[in-house]
């Protein structure tokens, strides 16, 4: 007992070296796979609200750019909205009841919030973003995240007043999209290699793409909307097991300067999910 | 609570916030990032004990870990490199040094300081890296981030030990 005890005591750092590594191996898995790990991050309150104090100091500078990209953006949209407007009022003349409801509908299903950027990781295989919105602000995993340029990525983790966003530049991130002009849809994956280029991946070798091509959100996964712009194709090569052609695309949010973002909710989401989970249990 | 430790406390605070506010933000080429606060563990006293430096380490690596959102990596391999510091130390200890010392230029010379630091930084990368590639398997990319994050922060050792040297 004794020896035991003075073997303890002789060799207590190298305990205390298992014990620390351990703690730390521990936090490194378990980020991926539970909630609560939100707190080992930078959406706890703490470093949420340093940073958020640095976000707004620094905010200051870029308020010019800002300025100008949302007064381009709003151009853009106003020309969309009349065009819109325009082809409703055509459709109406023709089919008054179809046009109603298809309006109506599309009202309802989509909710918004506005959040401002706090922190933003880019030199890593698996980079994440900070955002000032939380779950005290309606925001869930799994929500859609865009700015004026384009798709950003979705809701990771959410704590009560900050959310993580996994951004596409993640190895994890998985986006189902198609390319503008045809029907078939693929995922788009990124590498851990440049920030502006991501690749999509399964793209069925029948299918005609050519480099310029803009590559949008399909809208079957229920996180985003149909239709978000990503990116725009810069060049086809065989995928590795030359099933599929692999395009390489360069994306059109430039991560380096994301500032202000959009959450986006589908009020509709749920009862996707429910429905294709009980096909699964169906198998 | 000693005077020595209070200002180990404010150097903590200090260093911590210029590590995640600055030196954290700064990425160059993409795969370069400096760890200032390893200087911090370089540079504790000779005779601070293996478990005050694990611990050290492992408050650093934890702090910046959840700034950088990057749960348990730099805490794991900033507890590796403070277990294995006075180990490194020892080989550049001799007769004519007092008992206790701050590692340093001033105590064994820039060429062993310097040695001393690279052992110690090197360690710490090639676990860094190590652990944030674990599914990953590009080496090239892998040595590019080790050796450019090495010598980077071994930039700010040897400017940091410039302001403490004396001839």
């Amino acid at each position: 007992m004794q020896s035991i005890l003075s073997l303890l005591v002789k060799y207590n750092h190298w305990f205390l070296f298992v014990l620390l590594e351990g703690i730390s191996i521990v936090l490194m898995f378990s980020f991926n796979s539970y909630q609560g790990a939100a707190f080992f991050t930078s959406a706890n309150g703490i470093a949420g609200n340093i940073y958020s104090f640095m976000a707004d100091v620094d905010g200051y500078f870029g308020l010019k750019d800002e300025n100008e990209a949302l007064v381009e953006y709003n151009r853009r949209l106003t020309g969309e909205l009349l065009a819109l407007k325009d082809e409703i009022s055509a459709i109406k003349d023709s089919t008054a009841i179809a046009g109603n409801a298809f309006v109506q509908r599309n009202k309802e299903v989509f909710s918004f919030a506005t959040a401002k950027v706090v922190n933003n990781s880019l030199n890593r295989v698996n980079n994440y973003i900070t955002i000032d919105k939380g779950s005290a602000d309606g925001i869930t995993s799994e929500m859609g995240v865009f700015n004026e340029q384009g798709v950003v990525g979705i809701i990771y983790q959410t704590s009560d007043n900050f959310s993580i966003v996994m951004p596409l530049l993640n190895s994890k991130s998985m986006i189902s999209c198609r390319v503008e002009g045809s029907n078939s849809f693929c995922t788009l994956k990124w590498d851990g290699g440049e920030l502006q280029y991501s690749y999509l991946i399964d793209l069925p070798r029948y299918a005609l793409f050519e480099p310029g091509d803009t590559v949008i959100t399909s809208g079957f996964s229920s996180i985003f909307p149909a239709g978000l712009p990503i990116g725009e194709i810069q060049n086809l090569e065989d995928s590795d097991d030359g099933m599929f052609y692999r395009a390489k695309v360069k994306l059109f949010v430039d991560f380096a300067s994301v500032d202000n973002v959009t959450v986006i909710g589908s009020s509709t989401k749920e009862e996707q999910e429910q429905l294709e989970k009980s096909i699964d249990r169906e198998k | 609570m000693t005077q020595g430790t209070l200002i180990n406390i404010r150097n903590f605070v200090l260093i911590a916030l210029a590590q995640v506010l600055i030196f954290s933000r700064i990425h160059l080429f993409g795969y370069v990032t400096a760890y200032i606060y390893l200087i911090f563990i370089l540079k504790l006293p000779r005779h601070t004990s293996v478990n005050a430096l694990m611990l050290w380490g492992f408050l650093f690596g934890i702090t910046v870990d959840i700034f950088c959102d990057t749960p348990g990596m730099n805490a794991a391999a900033a507890t590796a490199m403070a277990f294995a510091r006075n180990l490194f130390l020892s080989t550049f200890t001799h007769k004519g040094l007092p008992d206790d010392f701050i590692p340093g230029a001033n105590s064994i010379k820039w060429g062993s300081y310097i040695v001393y630091s690279l052992m110690c930084i090197t360690l710490f990368y090639t676990l860094l890296f190590l652990l944030e590639l674990f599914t990953v398997s590009h080496i090239t990319p892998l040595l590019i981030s080790i050796s450019g994050s090495t010598l980077l922060t071994m930039f700010f050792v040897i400017v940091t030990e410039c302001f403490s040297f004396r001839r």
